[in-house]
């Protein structure tokens, strides 16, 4: 680990001014679990770390019928996960925070910084100069890439690691992004980059920007959610694939819908094409293979990893029926 | 009173048979009548049991010692290569650094055979190339970062089939396979065997590479006081660290004393001492100060040991009815960089009745991180393939596994032609089928309807385990009528403080609370032998039973001096020593020891000859249940049920607690744990605990356990035999048969992983 400068700024522009000064040369730090083991790990070795922890009002949730949820970047995943709202309104929401790492890390982690965690790609972590660390080859295109990716890669092959990424972008979000010259917003389906417009970064976030605020719209009355996180083991596990699914039901018919897929692209993904056949979708089992059979039809697994679009397809297709269920 | 003579002394420990003299007590105690026991077999609480669950006791990583100084090893980051040059000048500038070691400047220390303690010639990514001691640890860090190393890349090949070709890369100049050749046994005529067979199975298993990972890492704390060195080490064998840091050193041995109190875990990983142990104390010689070194998950993962894979091509061959006529094994597996077994065909030979029986085992070197003995050396990945090929060789015939099994039970070692003292296996078969339901498991395999498809599966357990002598403990009475037991033995986490306390407690009839047990200090322990093996507990529990009831014999014969009546007309019971007859003369026993106190000596024992002509052997079975999801490939392993003739148990609780421990870590190898290693750099990718995968509570079965021995006074005063490691070997293996009867699509290599069992399923 190399010397740093710790700042802790007291409002947002201060931290924006900060830490706009070159690439990756000031990092965010909120909770931690994820950046702190980063620069460990050497992974990241910032010339200064910015706690965001001292500036006022990101640390609430506020809802209301509405305006939806609004969340504050600081906000920990086990403090919104038991937040009525979230409990009440938002099942894919809550079922991803929850299935999210270990309690510890929940206890610790915020939603701003895991939205924005680095991938766990195990040459990107581990002792390897990658293309995403400045090297010139994507070891994993021939090497061990069973967790890599099936959709999106190219040049590099990460997954994105985030389960509530997937949630929220079945949940259409959005995030305020602040920095010294002021606030945006950005749909959450912009918010990631994939590696072909930008090998080093994850999200469009520029030196000096911070996620101040993630906005989840109201849901209808007639609407179900879920979110499926398959791994290996019981706990403390990165999805090797997940789905989430929003789905406004009327009587026997799916009136519209959207489902988000983890584990498979180098970003939270979804399927425009997916999302329009769920429109005016009658709920039948065999309907629901059917449109499961046409996800990640554009896939091109590497050597390691084909069994993702077998599982994603059969996840789909089980969270469908389970939401449909009642 | 005490009788002992000096044998040769012959049992098996890890993976070969240890032979070396030993002085056993000749003397002979009544067997233990289970009813009439108070203590031992009773669920007594464990003696650390506070101190770990408050915090408070003292592990080797948390020794700390005043002025002491922190060290770090600098590790290869190639899988092969030599260094050419290596300048330290820029690492000594740095303030805090206080001494650096290289193979410039370290005495040439033989190690590994054809290698050093210092080896320019590295090997594997993780071969130890620089080890400095500085402040504290993050300035050693900074110090192994600007030492320049010039190195020249070679070849490597980090896979035990590639190795094993004519043109591979070579870790040595004789070649990869150790010994040139492989370790062949054989009886009867297998050829003759396959002739009568009227069916024939041939099939290739594989199993992968797993890490020890305990809890705890390796570390050692060492001090010089003059010439004396004294190291706290978190090891399997206090002795055996002592000895070979002594003899690398040129020490007397009287002058290194190695402790170890508690310890987070070794499964086999700490049975020797390690490279760091002997640096360190190179390096603390040099700077005067006591080092303390620990590893690092990572090393952890690189450098200090794993179980060997294998490939396993086995053929069996038997008769319509149900008879093994020949078994093959022919298998290679990955020693890693330095001498270390890698064979697995024992329980081929041993489980069942095969008259024709031929092994062929080739242990390679390749280039990572070197294999070590790990919780049943080769049973664990032999019973895998084994167990596979009897379940399907019992399917071919139309016979039920479990009575295929029993027609081919044994109750001799066919390898060495003796009978066992005892075998319960054909019990514990039936107490464990009826628990699990043998009779309702989907037939045929894959019939079960649904999605998620259930199975249950079976293996068969033979281990050694029956221990023997050299094993000593001392006893000493103190003047309050306490008692203090030292042996030089250790307690991994196990229990060994415990039940070595209950055995004093039962047979002085003094109460748990004044018994202390020490354990792990080579200075003023009679020798013990290191843990592994399964051998604590069946070695030394006897030699403390044998010392206490030496002192049972001094506190009678000193209650007939107080009492002026001869020792004949003593009886000691219940916690009271008195004459027999009328007019009883009576003195409690805690009334005689204190009077005696520390006026008497204090006394010795000595774990008893084995048996001769015998072979001691603990068996088993485990049932596995479990859940497949045929859309995901996930395995739910939902219920084990063990069932286990391990010979006397001392304590219910701390046996549970190694048997949980086995199946857990059982589980962890069938479904999760895998070394990766990257073909194209050779380097190894699963170096810490997120993709090195060990499994969590949520993975856990339901455990059922279930004991069908008493006891074996065959063996020892206390008729024990060890669980460590039966608790593991067959956990594997029944989940793997368990997963086949479930989906009916055999996975043949470990671990059972999602993405395997849907390529399976799509097949």
């Amino acid at each position: 680990m190399r010397y740093f400068d710790y700042i802790q700024p007291e409002n947002i522009k201060q931290a924006g001014e900060s830490a706009s000064h070159g690439w990756r040369k000031a990092l965010l730090y909120a909770g931690g679990t994820d950046l702190l083991g980063l620069i460990k790990n050497e992974v990241e070795s910032p010339a200064a770390l910015i706690n965001l922890k001292a500036i006022p009002g990101l640390n609430g949730i506020e809802y209301s019928e509405r305006e939806g949820l609004t969340i504050g970047a600081l906000v920990k995943l086990s403090q919104l996960s038991a937040h009525e709202a979230v409990r009440e309104r938002y099942s894919v929401l809550e079922q991803a925070l929850k299935e999210t790492a270990s309690p510890q890390l929940r206890n610790m982690g915020t939603i701003g910084g895991n939205l924005c965690q680095r991938p766990r790609c195990w040459y990107f972590r581990g002792d390897f100069h990658c293309l995403r660390k400045g090297g010139d080859i994507c070891y994993a295109v021939d090497g061990e890439n069973k967790y890599h990716c099936v959709v999106g890669g190219g040049p590099c092959f990460i997954v994105h690691p985030s389960d509530p990424a997937v949630a929220l972008l079945a949940l259409d979000a959005w995030v305020t992004i602040a920095s010294a010259k002021g606030t945006k917003r950005v749909a959450l389906k912009d918010f990631f980059v994939l590696p072909e417009d930008d090998i080093y970064r994850e999200n469009i976030l520029q030196p000096g920007e911070i996620v101040t605020h993630i906005h989840v719209p109201p849901l209808s009355e007639k609407t179900v959610s879920g979110y499926i996180k398959f791994r290996e083991r019981g706990a403390w596990d990165f999805a090797v694939v997940s789905v989430a699914a929003t789905l406004r039901i009327n009587g026997n018919t799916i009136i519209d819908g959207k489902a988000a897929f983890g584990g498979v692209a180098p970003k939270p993904w979804q399927e425009e094409k997916i999302n329009q056949r769920l429109k005016g979708l009658s709920v039948k089992t065999e309907n629901f293979e059917l449109l499961s059979a046409e996800v990640l039809k554009e896939a091109e697994p590497l050597n390691q990893n084909a069994f993702k679009l077998p599982l994603v397809r059969n996840l789909l297709k089980r969270l469908l029926v389970q939401l449909t269920a009642s | 009173m005490a009788d002992s003579k000096i044998i040769k002394s012959k049992y098996f420990f890890e993976e070969d048979f240890t032979e070396e003299l030993a002085e056993v007590s000749a003397n002979k105690y009544a067997d233990w009548n289970k009813k009439e026991l108070k203590v031992v077999g009773k669920p007594v609480s464990r003696a650390d049991g506070y101190d770990k669950v408050s915090g408070s006791a003292v592990f080797t990583f948390d020794v700390i010692l005043p002025n002491m100084a922190h060290a770090k090893t600098l590790r290869c980051p190639h899988p092969h290569a030599k260094i050419k040059s290596i300048n330290t000048k820029k690492a000594e500038k740095i303030p805090g650094v206080l001494g650096i070691l290289t193979f410039e400047n370290a005495p040439k220390i033989s190690w590994y055979g054809k290698s050093f303690l210092f080896d320019p010639h590295l090997r594997y990514e993780g071969d130890e190339v620089a080890f400095v001691a500085a402040e504290n640890e993050r300035i050693a860090e900074q110090a192994l970062k600007v030492i320049e190393v010039d190195y020249e890349i070679l070849p490597f090949v980090t896979d035990a089939a590639e190795a094993m070709k004519k043109d591979a890369p070579k870790l040595y100049a004789n070649g990869n396979i150790r010994g040139g050749k492989p370790s062949i046994y054989e009886r009867g005529n297998i050829d003759r065997g396959f002739e009568e067979a009227s069916v024939v199975v041939e099939q290739t298993y594989k199993t992968q590479v797993e890490i020890h990972n305990p809890t705890e890492p390796h570390c050692s704390v060492v001090n010089w006081d003059g010439d004396y060195l004294t190291i706290w080490d978190s090891t399997q064998g206090v002795f055996s660290v002592r000895d070979r840091v002594a003899d690398v050193l040129k020490l007397p041995a009287s002058r290194v004393r190695v402790i170890k109190k508690y310890m987070g875990g070794g499964f086999g990983a700490k049975l020797e001492a390690g490279k760091y142990t002997v640096m360190a104390a190179l390096l603390a010689r040099k700077i005067g100060r006591p080092v303390r070194i620990a590893l690092d998950r990572k090393e952890m993962n690189l450098s200090v040991g794993n179980r060997p894979d294998s490939v396993q091509k086995l053929k069996g061959g038997a008769t319509k009815d149900g008879r093994l006529t020949a078994l093959y094994h022919y298998s290679y597996g990955a020693a890693g960089a330095h001498p270390a077994g890698a064979g697995c065909s024992w329980p081929l030979r041993t489980m069942y009745l095969c008259p024709n029986v031929k092994t062929e085992e080739y242990t390679v070197y390749i280039n990572a991180g070197r294999a070590r003995p790990f919780r049943a050396p080769g049973h664990v990945q032999g019973f895998f393939a084994l167990e596979a090929l009897i379940d399907e060789l019992a399917e071919k015939i139309g016979m039920d596994p479990l009575k295929f099994r029993i027609k081919n039970l044994t109750d001799r070692d066919q390898v060495f032609d003796a009978p066992y003292t005892s075998k319960l296996l054909l019990e514990a078969y039936r107490v464990a089928a009826e628990a699990i339901g043998w009779k309702n498991r989907p037939q045929p395999a894959g019939s079960d309807a649904g999605p998620v498809k259930r199975g249950i599966g079976m293996s068969s357990q033979i281990w050694w385990g029956g221990g023997g002598p050299p094993a000593y403990a001392t006893l000493k009475l103190n003047r309050d009528g306490s008692v203090r037991v030292i042996a030089g033995s250790q307690d991994l986490g196990t229990g060994t403080y415990t039940i070595l306390a209950q055995v004093a407690s039962e047979v002085l009839e003094i109460p748990m609370e004044k018994i202390e047990v020490l354990l792990g200090d080579t200075a003023v322990a009679p020798y013990c032998g290191s843990s592994g093996g399964s051998t604590t507990a069946p070695s030394v529990s006897p030699a403390v039973r044998d010392a206490a009831e030496q002192m049972k014999a001094k506190l009678l014969s000193g209650a007939a001096a107080h009492l002026n009546v001869s020792e004949a007309q003593l009886v000691y019971r219940n916690g009271v020593i008195q004459t027999k007859g009328k007019n009883k003369k009576r003195m409690t026993i805690r009334e005689i020891a204190r009077k005696m106190g520390e006026r008497v000596l204090v006394t010795t024992g000595k774990r008893e000859a084995n048996p001769n002509g015998y072979a001691i052997n603990s068996f088993g079975v485990q049932f596995a249940e479990v859940e497949v999801d045929t859309e995901t490939g996930k395995v739910n392993v939902k219920k084990i049920v063990a069932a286990y003739d391990i010979g006397r148990v001392l304590n219910p609780k701390t046996l549970e607690n190694q048997i949980h421990g086995g199946i857990i870590q059982g589980l962890g190898f069938a479904l999760f744990e895998e070394r990766i290693i990257d073909r194209n750099t050779g380097k190894v990718l699963t170096t810490n605990l997120h993709d090195y995968k060990l499994p969590t509570v949520k993975d856990t079965p339901q455990i059922d356990i279930r004991i069908v021995s008493k006891g074996d006074s065959k063996i020892s005063n206390t008729g024990v035999k060890g669980v460590g490691e039966p608790a593991m070997i067959p956990t594997p293996a029944a989940i793997g048969n368990a997963v086949y009867n479930a989906i009916g699509k055999r996975i043949k290599s470990l671990p059972i992983t999602p993405d395997k069992v849907l390529t399976a399923l799509q097949s």
